[in-house]
């Protein structure tokens, strides 16, 4: 990997270079008070993009899986019935997306590219994505209360699977490019090269950022050998699905979150659009079957599914990454705490005391 | 700066889109029992109606009605028949719509998908199928696959049953695989009428008929049907010394895609329409979800 220099000044002049270049580019921006969010840069909006600031709660994921997506048309013409699949092909970059968020791309790139079918609504939105990642080194403003991302060995440096990588060194900003994309915008003068004291220099700080997590963490892997091993009693899955509202809202702040419905609707006197919207196996209806039958009844059985799929060792060898990337967003909005931090440490706890073991 | 020319060069063969569903046309409707309605169709391009046609018993695929949705329909012919058709129970908003169609009416369809029975897998083997009430939708597929490969097979027994004689589905099939001499077919149901003269009572009953010797060794024992009556036959089954691995069924769940990405039909580590929709008992056990 090659790493660059730019003055603190310059930084967003790479949000520029991409403008220039054609892409539509979404970066975040502050709300306020907490609320912060990814939008699209324009002219006017350009220089309130800020490079430190709380995680949007509402992950930059729905530029690649929207939240309402249409699969395709179908019209009536003449009594003749066409089908006509519709893509979305933008060219797109996301300037400021952290660590966290990139380990869920990855995820979802596993999920919808790999094994037998891949999704070529996916892969088209995919395909021109840039992305410049920045990592999280400012303790106030870019790590929140609820970030565990060190637990799940996905940042606070994504160490693969983003074009650019910029971070703060406090006087200046070092600039990683991961991809030969990326590299490519290294032509610009604005780039410096980096020197063996600047490297240094940010080693010293990841090692320091490191510290300064707050004091939620997610001991993964005793708890994936339980929910792997099925050693998990039942009871502890009752006393999570207990405190669950079923409200859904972990699965839609989720950067790793896949499921999604398909519902049909009627856009004009002969046509229909089919569209999928996202899914969540926290509502009572997910598995229900016409006629009523339903699988899952209780609310811990949908409890279960959520932190079975995302822990189990079966589906971390086959996606190749565990489906919770430590962003922390379940664990800020669930009003019942059963975010994925305190799901682990039920587990654990619950689990180790049930074959009279210390808690590891 | 050429992030373009790198995209473009090289064009990678394009992605086949798994979620088009393709038109069919409905060629007939045949009144099968009250509600379920046996629909024969093809599709409009000859094409994809021969690609389609390799399917393998057990598969499934998803049917379309335009603006209502999709659902996923067992396929009950087998791939050695000349008609593709369905058999749908009216259940939901999707099943009531196309028991609405008539014939010239246009659909949609996607598939197969889904492993299917392995019924190469099972040459040499004695064949026991035990359905309840629509549970033989997708074991017809198999069936007639079977006898059309009879003599790849040893002993072949079907064990059916429904509530009432008016709700026997494939009445056509039955007396013909019950005077089959390749076949032993036995019927039974739970409530009969005034010109029933068969057996009365749950399918598991048959078992212990005067005259009826079920093969255990070296037999595959297919079971579909409601929850109940999937309870109680594998007890049987099992009491009479059916290893678990060696019993099979079709789990139907609730599937928007078909194709492993939607999330619906996950069970255990199992995604119900790519890794089933056919698991053994060995396997559905393990999965640990009400059938």
């Amino acid at each position: 990997m090659k790493a660059r220099m730019l003055e603190r000044a310059d930084v967003l002049k790479i949000v520029d270079l991409l403008r220039q270049q054609g892409y539509e580019v979404i970066a975040p921006f502050s709300g306020r008070g907490r609320d912060t969010r990814f939008d699209t840069v324009t002219d006017e909006n350009r220089d309130r993009i800020q490079v430190h600031l709380p995680n949007p709660y509402y992950a930059p994921k729905r530029f690649l899986l929207p939240h309402i997506e249409r699969l395709l048309k179908v019209r009536r013409d003449n009594g003749e019935i066409k089908i006509e699949p519709t893509y979305r092909e933008p060219k797109r970059a996301i300037f400021g997306i952290r660590s966290c968020d990139l380990a869920g791309i990855w995820h979802l790139d596993r999920f919808y590219l790999g094994r037998d079918f891949r999704d070529v609504y996916y892969e088209k939105r995919r395909k021109n994505l840039f992305l410049v990642n920045v990592v999280c080194t400012d303790p106030e403003r870019d790590i929140g209360e609820e970030c565990f991302c060190p637990c799940a060995d996905t940042g606070p440096a994504a160490r693969d699977h983003f074009d650019l990588q910029v971070m703060d060194l406090g006087d200046e900003f070092m600039v990683v490019a991961g991809t030969p994309a990326g590299e490519a915008l290294f032509a610009e003068p604005m780039f410096r090269n980096a020197t063996e004291a600047q490297v240094e220099k940010r080693h010293a700080i990841l090692g320091e950022v490191r510290k300064r997590f707050k004091t939620t963490t997610s001991w993964f892997p005793a708890t994936v050998r339980y929910v792997s091993q099925g050693n998990i009693l039942e009871k502890t899955w009752e006393e999570i699905g207990n405190r669950c509202l079923e409200c859904g809202g972990c699965t839609y702040v989720c950067p790793a979150c896949t499921c999604f419905t398909v519902s049909d609707r009627q856009v004009g006197p002969d046509e229909i659009e089919r569209v999928r919207i996202w899914d969540s196996c926290a509502l009572s209806g997910f598995t229900r079957m016409a006629g009523g039958f339903n699988p899952r009844r209780a609310v811990h059985d949908r409890r279960n599914r959520r932190f079975f799929r995302k822990l189990a060792h079966y589906f971390i060898q086959r996606e190749l990454t565990m489906a919770c990337v430590g962003c922390g967003r379940c664990a800020a909005v669930c009003h019942g705490d059963v975010g994925m931090p305190s799901v682990v440490e039920m587990i654990r706890r619950a689990t180790a005391t049930n074959d009279k073991l210390q808690p590891v | 700066m050429n992030c373009e020319v790198q995209s473009a060069s090289s064009p990678a063969p394009a992605t086949e889109n798994i979620y088009l569903p393709k038109l069919a046309v409905l060629d007939r409707v045949s009144d099968d029992i009250p509600e379920v309605k046996t629909f024969y169709w093809h599709f409009e391009d000859a094409a994809e109606q021969a690609q389609f046609k390799r399917f393998r018993p057990g598969q499934f695929a998803q049917v379309s009605l335009f603006g209502i949705g999709e659902f996923p329909a067992s396929l009950p012919p087998s791939p050695t028949e000349d008609e593709t058709f369905f058999t749908i129970r009216q259940v939901g908003s999707c099943t009531a719509a196309l028991h609405q169609l008539k014939p010239g009416d246009k659909f949609a369809v996607r598939g197969p998908y889904g492993n299917g029975f392995s019924m190469e897998d099972y040459y040499g083997k004695n064949l026991v199928f035990v359905a309840g009430g629509i549970g033989l939708i997708p074991l017809r597929s198999c069936i007639v696959y079977a006898l059309k490969h009879r003599d790849k097979y040893q002993r072949i027994q079907i064990f059916y049953g429904s509530k009432t004689p008016k709700e026997l589905m494939y009445l056509p099939n039955l007396r013909e695989w019950q005077h089959s001499s390749g076949v032993e077919c036995y019927l039974t149901v739970d409530r009969a009428a005034d010109s029933w003269s068969g057996n009365v009572g749950v399918v598991g009953s048959l078992f212990k008929k005067p005259g009826v010797q079920v093969p255990v060794d070296n037999t595959i024992a297919f079971v579909c049907g409601p929850p109940i009556m999937f309870r109680f036959v594998i007890k049987d089954l099992l009491a009479m010394g059916f290893r678990e691995g060696d019993i099979v069924s079709t789990l139907e769940r609730y599937m928007k895609c078909g194709v492993g990405k939607c999330g619906h039909c996950c069970i255990g580590v199992a995604y119900v329409c790519v890794d089933g929709p056919v698991f053994t008992y060995e396997q559905i056990k393990k999965l640990g979800e009400d059938i």
